[in-house]
């Protein structure tokens, strides 16, 4: 159930990291501004966590494109350590903030829908099926626009080999604006699409950017079908092992989901399902 | 070579260069809000008790360090209001601490934990050995307790405080620790003796493993089995949680009465969602932390009627006291210094200062002995409940409140001595409410 | 510099290392002068362990290139060995030792596999490996005490922790200063530089490489250990720190990777800077913080010595070329130009 939530949460981080070879540490917080955008629209005018999608989506890629430009594309040719620190100050930074405007008392948006409907002896929440469809519907339309626009292609471009992409004209700054861009707006989505669930706080951010990690490394880097995969996964493992497992089966579930992250590194670093950056078959795509 | 041991040569240098700046750290008296806040209460409570500009025979200094900043900063925040309500009060209305025939004037010497063990005990270290302060005043949080608390020890001076609940705190043998809150074993043992006597027959706990819920859910397991409650499960779960919803559907199969849980505000936002989600009602939910706090009404809406939480002190509590009469009317006091509604937080660090007070007017002298010993001896009731500390420093005299949020509004339910509400059981079911 | 000026240096060197070395008798010799008191003493104490710390760390990401993002593991395998120890009855010395053997033992059990990765694998694997077991710590009760931790016989002998994480520090660091110009020492430099050449030319690097992170994780160990019993008690979440990795890479770049002086340096300027900044801005430090770290890392990539001139300090950019080269195929590492 959580797997589609999972990898919706983690797209935007693992295709940043894909295209631009940038570890986004502060993703877990611009999950946050996403969340704390539509408590906003929610507590002020009312609207739906998810219409307000609508509005946080394009208010998110424009903050993404500002971001990249602003900051890290003076550090997107650095080697990753330097993007790593430069985003981790971006984090603390950010989390600070909301501090500040926002208090560090938790918020919850209210959504019209509610309840739960019944298949079999299966109970679903309407919510989460929801949160489900929403984010199968985004990665759908992700990998649509980068397997079939000009600009989607410019970006897997960039991402095989951005000498190459840069020969043929393709102009690198703006492609990774975009590029960051669109991730942003997908990460301020997952924000959005969890406020009804899961409290929004300033420093909720740092266990989404740790569970993104291991599903990007489950997943393979920027791999759109690797992250459902990568995310029905660590939803499914965690969830057995938590209902399964008398007592103490929730703390086991993280613990599983790192031990696998650990041997998947050890065993495939390209990850379960390859990627944009796959290491043995650099040619495909 | 040359170069670096040029550049070596620099860094014990550098280093003093450093500490010395570092000494310049983060105190900050309290001159200045005690100004303000003086001036607000006397024109909002003006009072006819205070005598003539009274004439002190000396300080009393009294230090604290309370996060300011940091993941406590909002508890802290209210600690510090607490012993400011109680600063402003003592000096500027009740004339001073007296000690056998003179008056003392207090003054509170702050600093900032950050919320980080490490910075807590070396701020502790610094009021005692630097500033040289006559007693202490604890932190927030159970944690930072532990820390300080050693410290404390080891200078043998007296700290009294009133915010960490956690038991290994008390035992560890300290003679100088004080606490004026109840103890998190006994968390929830008047809503579980409540909800018994209503006829609930089995209970589920699960709590967040760290060391505060660790001992609540403890002391929940100890006093359902003590009031016929069969425990049929008993989970944790990891801090930081963002689904709980593994723990709900194993609790849901199980179909019992109770539900005991909680260990953070956020954790208590997931129960009560994930619970109405997967359409699981319990006869009654008993969640540890958040309840009792005005703000969980307001996120949670309509779903928070019913919940039962444990509460340290309600305004609406039946306990009065010579110094700042009831509960009720602590709170107007604080309002009036501080524009809102006070939490547990700030009256239990108003007690803590009011029982450090009493016991050095017991004493009738700056002896740290006889102040020690005094505080052993000490027994009242004040606004905030009965104080009675233990031979390890527990408040042993006062019973931990329950709430029940009933329409919207939070109502002390048990026990039967502060109630003002009978507790409803069992819950109607998340439609209709 | 001439050779008088050298070891007039040098002279300054070793007076100011006495002048730390007595600093703690000042109160018994001088007992007026009010600055020098146990508050203080332990201001040094914790500077003393973060240096300690940034120089072990600094081994292996640094000389050796491999970036480790969960250091702050052996800490804690350090801090609950001791604790654990000294709750079934050990003293506190003995139990020291054998936790920081725990965490050497530890560094090359999950040494071996995760050490043959590149670049930011290792480092995620590390930062996996530290959330695994601090989890584990949590949830292995009978031993760890779970999320209450467990409390250590309180002995807050100021003056005696200052001298021993003094001696501390000036041992790793020598040691550092040590490796540095041994043949280990190149040995690890040259894994950095081209892990695939030194091994054509016929050196052992797995073995290099792991030697060195046992090294860096028995003596984070150690501090694990002696602020354990320091602080008294132990529980999950004070022991495995997240941030307490994450400042020590912020050191060791701040003073400059690679070099022996740059994280004794740049565990002393964030110390101090802590201090200060917190201090001054209350409700602002952390944003201050996360800003001055951006700038860093984009305006002074070679850290203090680099900036002093310190030709074997290196940027990030050096470190990270071979994890890169090895990355993308396609790149040109000489295009970039680091200002």
């Amino acid at each position: 159930m959580l797997g589609g939530f999972y990898a919706a949460m983690m797209l935007g981080f693992s295709v940043i990291w894909g295209v631009m070879g940038v570890i986004n540490l502060a993703h877990g917080e611009l999950i946050m501004v996403g969340g704390y955008l539509t408590w906003v629209l929610n507590t002020t005018y009312g609207v739906d966590p998810f219409v307000s999608l609508l509005i946080v989506m394009p208010v998110m890629f424009v903050v993404g494109y500002l971001l990249q430009l602003v900051l890290i594309n003076r550090v997107v040719n650095r080697p990753i350590l330097s993007s790593l620190l430069v985003t981790f100050g971006l984090s603390i930074a950010i989390a600070n903030i909301a501090k500040l405007i926002f208090s560090a008392d938790p918020r919850l948006t209210q959504t019209t829908l509610g309840g739960a409907w019944s298949v079999g002896n299966l109970t679903l929440p309407v919510t989460k099926t929801v949160i489900l469809g929403v984010a199968l519907l985004i990665m759908t339309s992700l990998y649509l626009f980068l397997q079939k626009t000009r600009t989607g292609k410019s970006i897997r471009a960039a991402a095989q080999n951005k000498q190459a992409a840069r020969i043929v004209g393709i102009d690198i700054n703006r492609i990774y604006a975009i590029t960051f861009g669109i991730c942003i707006a997908i990460t301020g989505a997952a924000g959005s699409m969890i406020s009804p669930t899961q409290a929004v706080f300033p420093f909720m951010g740092a266990p989404l950017t740790l569970r993104a990690f291991t599903i990007t490394a489950l997943a393979g880097l920027g791999s759109i079908p690797g992250a459902l995969m990568g995310g029905v996964v660590l939803g499914v493992v965690e969830s057995m092992i938590g209902v399964y497992v008398p007592g103490i089966g929730t703390n086991l579930a993280i613990i599983a989901s790192f031990v696998l992250l650990v041997v998947i590194l050890i065993t495939r670093p390209q990850g379960l399902f390859g990627g944009l950056r796959p290491h043995e078959e650099p040619a495909q795509i | 070579m040359r170069k670096l041991s040029r550049k070596l040569a620099i860094l014990p240098a550098l280093m003093l260069a450093v500490a010395a700046c570092g000494g310049a750290a983060t105190q900050t008296t309290q001159a200045a809000t005690t100004t303000t806040a003086a001036s607000a209460a006397a024109t909002a409570a003006p009072t006819a008790t205070t005598e003539a500009p009274p004439q002190f025979a000396g300080t009393i200094r009294i230090g604290a360090a309370v996060s300011d900043t940091g993941k406590y900063a909002r508890e802290g925040q209210d600690t510090r209001h607490g012993y400011d309500v109680w600063l402003d009060w003592v000096n500027n209305e009740y004339g001073g601490i007296k000690v056998g025939n003179d008056r003392y004037k207090v003054e509170i010497v702050y600093y900032d934990d950050e919320g980080d063990p490490d910075t807590a005990a070396n701020l502790v270290e610094r009021l005692i050995t630097e500033d040289e302060v006559d007693f202490l005043l604890g932190p927030y949080s159970s944690g930072l307790t532990m820390s300080t608390s050693a410290i404390a020890e080891k200078y043998g001076m007296v700290m009294v405080e009133g915010n960490g609940a956690s038991e290994s705190i008390f035992s560890r043998g300290f003679k100088n620790i004080f606490a004026v809150l109840t103890p998190a074993g006994n968390y929830t043992e008047s809503a579980l003796k409540a909800l018994a006597d209503k006829g609930a027959k089995s209970v589920v706990i699960a709590y967040e493993d760290t060391a505060f819920p660790t001992s609540v859910a403890e002391g929940a397991k100890k006093w359902a089995e003590q009031y016929g409650l069969e425990v049929m499960a008993y989970e944790s779960y990891p801090k930081d949680v963002a689904d709980v919803s593994n723990v709900i559907t194993t609790f849901k199969n199980l179909n019992p009465d109770v539900f005991v849980g909680g260990g953070h505000f956020n954790d208590a936002l997931l129960f009560v969602r994930g619970a109405k989600e997967q359409g699981w009602f319990p006869k009654a939910m008993v969640i540890t932390v958040g309840p009792s706090n005005p703000t969980f009404v307001t996120e949670v809406g309509a779903d928070a009627n019913f919940i039962i939480g444990p509460t340290q002190w309600e305004r609406t509590m039946a306990y009065s006291d010579e110094w700042f009469g009831t509960a009720e009317d602590y709170a107007q006091r604080y309002e009036n210094m501080w524009g809102d509604a006070p939490s547990y937080q700030a009256a239990e660090s108003s007690a803590t200062a009011l029982a450090l007070q009493l016991a050095i007017q017991a004493a009738g002298s700056l002896d740290m002995d006889a102040v020690r010993q005094a505080l052993y001896d000490l027994d009242v009731v004040t606004f905030y409940g009965p104080i009675n500390f233990d031979d390890t420093g527990k408040n042993a005299g006062k019973p931990m409140g329950s709430i029940q949020i009933q329409d919207g509004v939070i109502n002390v339910v048990a026990p039967s001595a502060s109630a003002i509400a009978d507790l409803i059981y069992p819950a109607a079911g998340w439609d209709q409410r | 510099m001439s050779p008088t000026a050298r070891s007039a240096r040098r002279i300054l060197l070793v007076v100011l290392l006495v002048l730390l070395a007595v600093m703690p008798l000042i109160p018994d010799l001088l007992p007026d002068q009010g600055w020098v008191n146990n508050s203080r003493l332990f201001s040094f104490t914790q500077m003393f362990m973060l240096i300690t710390l940034a120089s072990n760390w600094n081994l292996t990401g640094g000389f050796a290139g491999y970036v480790d993002f969960g250091h702050a593991v052996f800490f804690g395998i350090g801090a609950y060995g001791t604790g654990i120890l000294m709750n079934s009855g050990w003293t506190f010395w003995p139990a020291m030792v054998l936790g920081a053997v725990f965490a050497m033992m530890f560094a090359l059990l999950i040494g071996y596999p995760t050490l043959r990765l590149k670049g930011p694998y290792f480092a995620i694997a590390m930062l996996g490996t530290f959330v695994a077991v601090r989890e584990v710590v949590r949830v292995w009760k009978p031993l760890t005490g779970g999320g209450v931790g467990l409390t250590l016989p309180p002995y807050l002998n100021r003056p005696l922790f200052y001298w021993v994480t003094l001696a501390l520090a000036i041992l790793v660091v020598s040691l550092m200063w040590w490796i540095r110009r041994s043949e280990f020492g190149s040995t690890l430099i040259a894994i950095r530089e081209d892990e695939v050449g030194a091994e054509m030319r016929g050196v052992n690097t797995t073995v290099n490489k792991i030697f060195a992170f046992a090294i860096a994780a028995f003596s984070t160990g150690i501090v694990g250990g002696l602020w354990a019993y320091q602080n008294t008690f132990i529980d999950p979440d004070v022991v495995f720190l997240p941030s307490r990795t994450i400042e020590l890479v912020m050191m060791s770049m701040l003073g400059g990777l690679g070099t022996v002086a740059g994280p004794v340096l740049g565990a002393a300027t964030i110390y101090w800077m802590r201090d200060v900044v917190w201090a001054s801005f209350a409700d602002y430090h952390l944003l201050v913080e996360g800003v001055l770290l951006i700038l860093i890392v984009i305006y002074t990539p070679q850290g203090i010595m680099g900036k002093l001139g310190d030709r074997r300090a290196t940027s990030l950019q050096e470190v990270w070329k071979r994890g890169k080269t090895a990355d993308e195929p396609g790149e040109v590492v000489a295009e970039e130009v680091v200002p």
